[in-house]
């Protein structure tokens, strides 16, 4: 019965696939033998060579420099300066899923816009736009870029030359923090400001 | 009766519409056994190469296959006492060749009967997976069953290593074979350039505007194809391989954008003020996208030229990515909406022409679905337990097949 159960299932697999009914015979597979795209050379007597579907590319390096990483290098000093400034503008950071400033941050922003006016005012400033861990898709790069934006008009009301600013949107790539509590992802939320020669 | 409820359970197999949910069909799948006649050297390659076998038969979704690890000579035509009772019996014979790779025979039994027999020769032992996926492509086929050509093809999946670091890698679906194609830097969102995949395009992040690169498989030559202020992503890449839809950010504000491959022409086709990004292309002119013009994020599509914007998803407040195939849209929707604990990140499908919703995951985050070309699979990214995963969702079959990834975290992915 169990045999009968079984061979009628199989049966029906073929029927209802719409397939051959007629299994073919070895010979016949041989002799339908077709290249299949990735010339997978198959006979059923002769063994020939087949290509394997995955090019042996070469790896590429890419030279993988941050922006101007060789001009803060070249100087001990200026790097230092550069360190110092930076480590004085904090992140800013944003709630859930949203890229307005609350008052508090709204104030961090001003106090950086001194910053970047005054002993900062010979460098390029890079807005660093961030999300946390919930997502890596284009939405929260473009949430990422959002922010670093509205940190950009911020500085921009408070005197800031736009012309010495540039934004970038890492998403959830580059966490400062990778615990999983809820202050962790809050820190991710943010914008971080990187000075560039 | 018992005859007649195998026919039925037969039938559901062949739902046609993606978006019903097959519930259970285990008892109507023909029973297969593996026995093996290797006699290669390597112990360790051969117990591999039975497991990919086995993972990959799985897959096709069509057997009940035992997992059993048999030994039987491979010329005779018997089976083991202990497969007697199979539908179908795999046997199979690995072997050392003058190379660095080997020969494979095989043979599908049917009782006593061979009804399928195929060699193959590798070159390169390291590269026996895609002997095994072909091994299960074909088996699929001789059964009758629509093509899985997707079981063959390539994924390319960015990885990140480090903070502001990353690699490119290409892999066979299951994630065992990896070659990494670009490292150092940090490189994101690999999109294959055709369905030949012999090159694919990526974003750089190492220059001073996001840029769109593009890089050649077999040379691996690099050249740049365009850069944008803010952001720069191909989000999908047409059948023909002519146009691409890209998300830049010129003035901070992300659209959605149409390029010409051979005129380098660019055409702006969103531009609502707030996010608009992942275009996928939906038959000739029509895209999906993901926008947050109703003030959370959500699924759209509009017709190339026209200004009509339709909504597609009505389930979910968060619907961040999704992927379309002829009628059917998968889509990422967030099922809690906490802010400050963990999250669960399902995928669902839908079809335009009904309104059935099927849920395709259940835990973890999961996201990056990717319709095969011939959507008869979703490819996705499973995050779960600090661990990410890439999954395989087989809709006739209602299956879901993961295959972790060693280290680092699946940034983006495609197939």
């Amino acid at each position: 019965m169990k045999k009968i159960i079984l061979a009628s299932s199989v049966t029906a697999l073929l029927f209802f696939g719409g397939c051959g009914n007629v299994e073919p015979t070895p010979a016949e597979q041989a002799a339908t033998q077709e290249a299949t795209p990735n010339q997978n050379q198959e006979e059923v007597i002769v063994v020939e060579t087949e290509t394997v579907p995955v090019e042996n590319a070469t790896v590429i390096n890419e030279k993988a420099a941050v922006i101007n990483e060789n001009a803060t290098k070249n100087a001990d000093s200026n790097e230092m300066t550069m360190a110092s400034l930076e480590n004085k503008m904090s992140s800013v950071l944003f709630g859930f899923d949203k890229y307005n400033l609350t008052p508090e941050m709204q104030s961090k922003v001003s106090d950086h816009a001194k910053i970047i006016n005054g002993a900062a005012n010979s460098f390029m400033i890079k807005l660093e736009g961030n999300c946390d861990e919930w997502g890596s898709d284009e939405y929260n790069f473009a949430l990422g870029l959002k922010r670093a934006n509205t940190v950009k008009k911020a500085l921009v009301a408070e005197g800031v030359n736009a012309n010495r600013l540039t934004m970038v949107s890492y998403g959830k790539s580059n966490p400062i923090c990778t615990e999983k509590t809820q202050a962790c992802w809050a820190k991710n939320r943010r914008v971080d400001f990187k000075l560039l020669p | 009766m018992k005859i007649l409820l195998t026919i039925l359970l037969t039938l559901s197999l062949y739902a046609s519409d993606a978006t019903i949910e097959v519930i259970k069909k285990v008892d109507s799948l023909p029973s297969l056994a593996v026995e093996e006649a290797s006699t290669y050297s390597d112990r360790t390659l051969k117990l591999k190469f039975f497991k990919a076998l086995i993972a990959d038969l799985n897959v096709i979704s069509i057997f009940n296959v035992d997992r059993f690890h048999r030994e039987n000579e491979f010329e005779s035509e018997r089976v083991l006492v202990e497969s007697k009772d199979m539908d179908y019996v795999l046997k199979y014979n690995l072997q050392n060749n003058d190379t660095d790779g080997f020969i494979l025979k095989m043979k599908l039994m049917k009782g006593e009967e061979t009804v399928l027999e195929k060699n193959y020769k590798v070159n390169n032992s390291n590269k026996y997976m895609f002997v095994a996926h072909t091994i299960a492509y074909e088996i699929n086929k001789f059964m009758g069953q629509s093509s899985i050509e997707w079981i063959k093809k390539k994924v390319i999946f960015s990885r990140v290593v480090g903070p502001k670091k990353s690699e490119i890698v290409i892999s066979d679906y299951t994630l065992t074979y990896q070659h990494i194609i670009i490292k150092g830097g940090f490189n994101l969102f690999p999109k294959w350039a055709s369905q030949e995949q012999k090159g694919f395009y990526y974003t750089s992040l190492n220059e001073t505007k996001p840029t769109l690169k593009y890089v050649d498989t077999k040379s691996a030559m690099s050249k740049n194809i365009i850069a944008s202020e803010g952001m720069m992503i191909c989000s999908d890449v047409s059948k023909d391989g002519k146009k691409l839809l890209l998300t830049m950010a010129p003035d901070a504000q992300a659209d959605i954008y149409l390029y010409d491959v051979s005129s380098k022409k660019t055409t702006k086709l969103t531009k609502y003020r707030g996010i608009d990004v992942s275009g996928q292309f939906m038959g000739e002119n029509r895209i999906v996208f993901v926008s947050n013009r109703l003030g959370y994020p959500n699924i759209f599509s509009k017709e190339i030229g026209s200004d009509e914007i339709e909504q597609m998803v009505y389930y979910g407040k968060n619907n961040v990515a999704c992927s379309a195939h002829d009628e059917y849209i998968v889509y990422k929707a967030r099922e809690s909406s906490h802010a400050f604990s963990k999250n669960t990140f399902n995928l669902h499908i839908i079809s335009t022409r009904t309104d059935f919703i099927r849920r395709l995951t259940a835990t973890g985050v999961n996201e990056f679905p990717r319709f095969s070309v011939d959507g008869d699979a979703i490819l996705f990214i499973k995050n779960y337990k600090n661990q990410s995963s890439i999954g395989v969702i087989r809709l006739k079959y209602n299956k879901n097949y993961l295959f972790p990834l060693k280290y680092g975290r699946v940034q983006a992915m495609d197939w």
